[in-house]
């Protein structure tokens, strides 16, 4: 549209214009109507449980009289939320380191070795990261990170719960922070290639030691890195799969990290296959659903700003 | 571009937006239009070679399903019979509302309500039983352990918390317990199995856990303690039951031997403690017929089925069992009539010696019940 409207059109170009329109236009309509039948199928739980979907913690269908079954989503939001959060904290100094190495210091070999292997990590299926955190990543983290953390720094709201098991928030973080770290480094990687030659040549000419110099080109590509988090953020809240199985499924809200908690989506890949039988079950994760794509749509809108931001600086 | 005079550029862009949705849905109606045509093209090609029979439902029967499947295309090469393990709800509704599929298989029965409102329409059988291993691990014992009902409930309540609590060293008097914390395994997706367990536990234990806690998902009280843990589907119990040191889980049978957990033994109604074997889980079942629990035609109402077979009567009866029935209408097309007529008599003859580990064929009341449905059924 912007095309359009910024200067008249070649005839032939009009036609190539019009005729790669209906395609894009799928797209759109795709999402529109996915926004539509997503939010016409939760309606009947917002109208049946109101404001209680988003404050209750308890999710209790009750079989003898489905009627007074509850269903609040709190704790999944909770969990989600935190876990995503986690997953960005762990995996964004990981990301820029790096991108700097691959970028700065890293000899053009090793460079692709590492290249090539972040691709295949991005390519894996997601199950395949959950049945490895279930199996090693989280009875490590139990036995060498989480009962030496609750020790020796137990007074710590985050760390006060005994780790009973691996299978909690804190693992759930970490998976989560391997996931999406090739999608990080990606994205940042492009805003930091794309400062232009001109600002490292000053930098380098004015003398910057490669400390300094590093610093100034993380500055420039400031945006474009919070951006890689966002989006990093986006995805590690949609994540079913992995998650659900390192998560532990139990309903709970708290400081602690070493308890079992629950996701949005874990929770809709637990409950959909027999959330027919219950009245109002399928309408109450079809919100749950609403809730990730607005989570997501927030968390990529702020990242095409920020990208946009750098292009701007850069220009 | 055409020139638009008169409504600005915010009037035009906006004119484009809806110009591009409608467009889109244009495209997308088309697409799908296109898909369906091939799709039923295809449909008509099969039903000139054979006939095609749709199921889905339960995924606790999907390996039994697969075995059968194949058994049967052996013996009648012209039906072809395909079966989704969508999670018994998802079968139901399948059959039922959306009837996109010939058959469903379902862990629980059609509700009272249900039936009212499918009846005469609708055929239920049981095909295959089930039972539900308890499961446990204890650091330092691996010898066997006796439980109660109310010991179980307690466990899953969180009000016992150490393998030595007074409660289990009373049933298990010769066993060397240790004081270490149990770790209490659930089911966190919806399912069969976590019904007949919960359902066993009220029936056992009502003042310990009552009616409000029985169902394929509940509330668990145990999680507010901490020690539980919700695992997807009795692969992922397995998996987390692995790894963890001490704990205790409720799995289906086949899951416990194929990965060798120790099983223990449960105080069926008599008092008798009781380990899952064929014979012990047919003895339930025959004790409820027996007892007169269980209706005596496909077209009854087998809502209860769950009440007479779950902590049934007789000495020799495990109390955790359960049923996968096989949800049928009672009208079909003439062709298709016959092949599911054929498939009927196929699982409830041939097809209950051909039982995969870790299930128990129904006894052979039940297939004299089951075939009934044969008389009933009818072409169009």
């Amino acid at each position: 549209m912007s095309v359009a409207t910024a200067r008249p059109l070649h005839r032939s170009d009009k036609l190539l214009y019009y005729s790669l329109l209906p395609f894009a236009s799928i797209i759109v309509a795709t999402f529109i109507l996915l926004f539509i039948v997503i939010s016409y199928v939760s309606f009947p739980a917002i109208r049946r449980y109101g404001t209680s979907i988003l404050t209750a913690t308890r999710w209790a269908p009750n079989e003898a009289s489905p009627e007074s079954s509850v269903y609040g989503l709190l704790a999944p939001l909770f969990g989600t939320l935190v876990s995503s959060t986690i997953a960005v904290i762990l995996a964004l100094p990981v990301a820029v380191s790096v991108v700097l190495v691959l970028e700065e210091y890293a000899p053009q070999r090793l460079r692709e070795v590492i290249g090539s292997i972040i691709e295949l990590m991005a390519g894996l299926p997601t199950i395949v990261y959950g049945l490895w955190g279930l199996e090693v990543l989280a009875p490590m983290l139990r036995k060498h990170v989480y009962s030496p953390l609750h020790e020796l720094l137990g007074f710590i709201p985050l760390f006060s719960c005994r780790p009973i098991t691996g299978f909690n928030l804190a693992t759930a973080g970490v998976l989560l922070a391997i996931m999406i770290l090739p999608y990080m480094v990606a994205v940042a990687r492009d805003a930091y290639r794309s400062i232009p030659f001109i600002y490292r040549e000053a930098a380098l000419a004015i003398g910057a030691t490669r400390y300094e110099y590093a610093r100034i080109m993380l500055g420039l590509a400031r945006p474009g890195i919070i951006a890689a988090a966002l989006l990093g953020f986006g995805r590690a809240a949609g994540e079913t799969v992995a998650v659900a199985l390192v998560v532990g499924n139990t309903p709970y809200v708290g400081a602690c990290l070493f308890k079992p908690a629950y996701t949005v989506s874990s929770l809709i890949a637990n409950q959909f296959a027999n959330a027919n039988l219950y009245p109002y079950m399928m309408n109450v994760l079809f919100f749950g659903g609403l809730l990730l794509l607005l989570i997501g749509m927030v968390a990529n809108t702020i990242a095409v700003i920020m990208i946009e931001k750098v292009r701007k600086r850069l220009a | 571009m055409v020139k638009l005079r008169g409504i600005g550029i915010v009037g035009e862009q906006a004119l484009m937006l809806v110009l591009f949705i409608v467009i889109g849905l244009l495209l997308i109606d088309i697409v799908l239009q296109v898909v369906c045509c091939i799709y039923s093209g295809r449909g008509s090609v099969e039903q000139r070679q054979g006939i095609r029979l749709a199921g889905s439902g339960s995924t606790f029967i999907y390996p039994q399903m697969q075995e059968w499947i194949k058994d049967f295309e052996r013996m009648y090469p012209d039906i072809l019979v395909t079966y989704n393990p969508t999670g018994s709800g998802t079968g139901q509704a399948q059959l039922l509302r959306e009837k996109v599929v010939d058959f469903a298989c379902s862990d629980p029965p059609l509700t009272k309500e249900q039936y009212q409102q499918y009846k005469g329409e609708i055929l239920q059988m049981p095909i295959i039983v089930g039972a539900i291993a308890i499961v446990y691990k204890i650091p330092g014992y691996d010898g066997p352990l006796n439980l109660t009902g109310e010991v179980i409930a307690k466990i899953y309540r969180g009000s016992i918390k150490y393998w030595d609590d007074d409660a289990i060293k009373s049933l298990n008097p010769k066993a060397n317990l240790p004081h270490a914390e149990i770790k209490v395994i659930h089911r966190s997706d919806s399912s069969g199995t976590t019904a007949v367990f919960t359902f066993f536990l009220h029936k056992a234990a009502p003042d310990v856990w009552p009616s409000s806690l029985v169902g394929k998902a509940i509330e668990w009280p145990v999680d507010a303690t901490g020690r539980g843990l919700g695992a997807k589907g009795n692969q992922g119990v397995a998996e987390y039951f692995k790894e963890l040191d001490s704990a205790i889980a409720y799995v289906e049978l086949g899951y416990a031997l194929e990965n060798n957990f120790s099983i223990a033994a449960v105080m069926n109604r008599e008092g008798v403690f009781v380990e899952p074997t064929v014979k012990s889980m047919q003895a339930a079942i025959s004790s409820a017929i027996k007892a007169g629990l269980l209706p005596r035609s496909p077209l009854a109402d087998w809502s209860g089925a769950l009440d007479a077979i779950v902590y049934a009567p007789g000495k020799d009866s495990y109390p955790l069992v359960s049923f996968t029935f096989m949800i049928v209408w009672a009208e079909y097309p003439a062709q298709k009539a016959e092949a599911i007529k054929k498939f009927i008599e196929y699982i409830n003859t041939v097809g209950q010696h051909q039982i995969v580990e870790g299930y128990a064929p129904i006894p052979t009341e039940l297939q004299e019940i089951n075939l009934k449905a044969l008389d009933i059924i009818r072409g169009r």
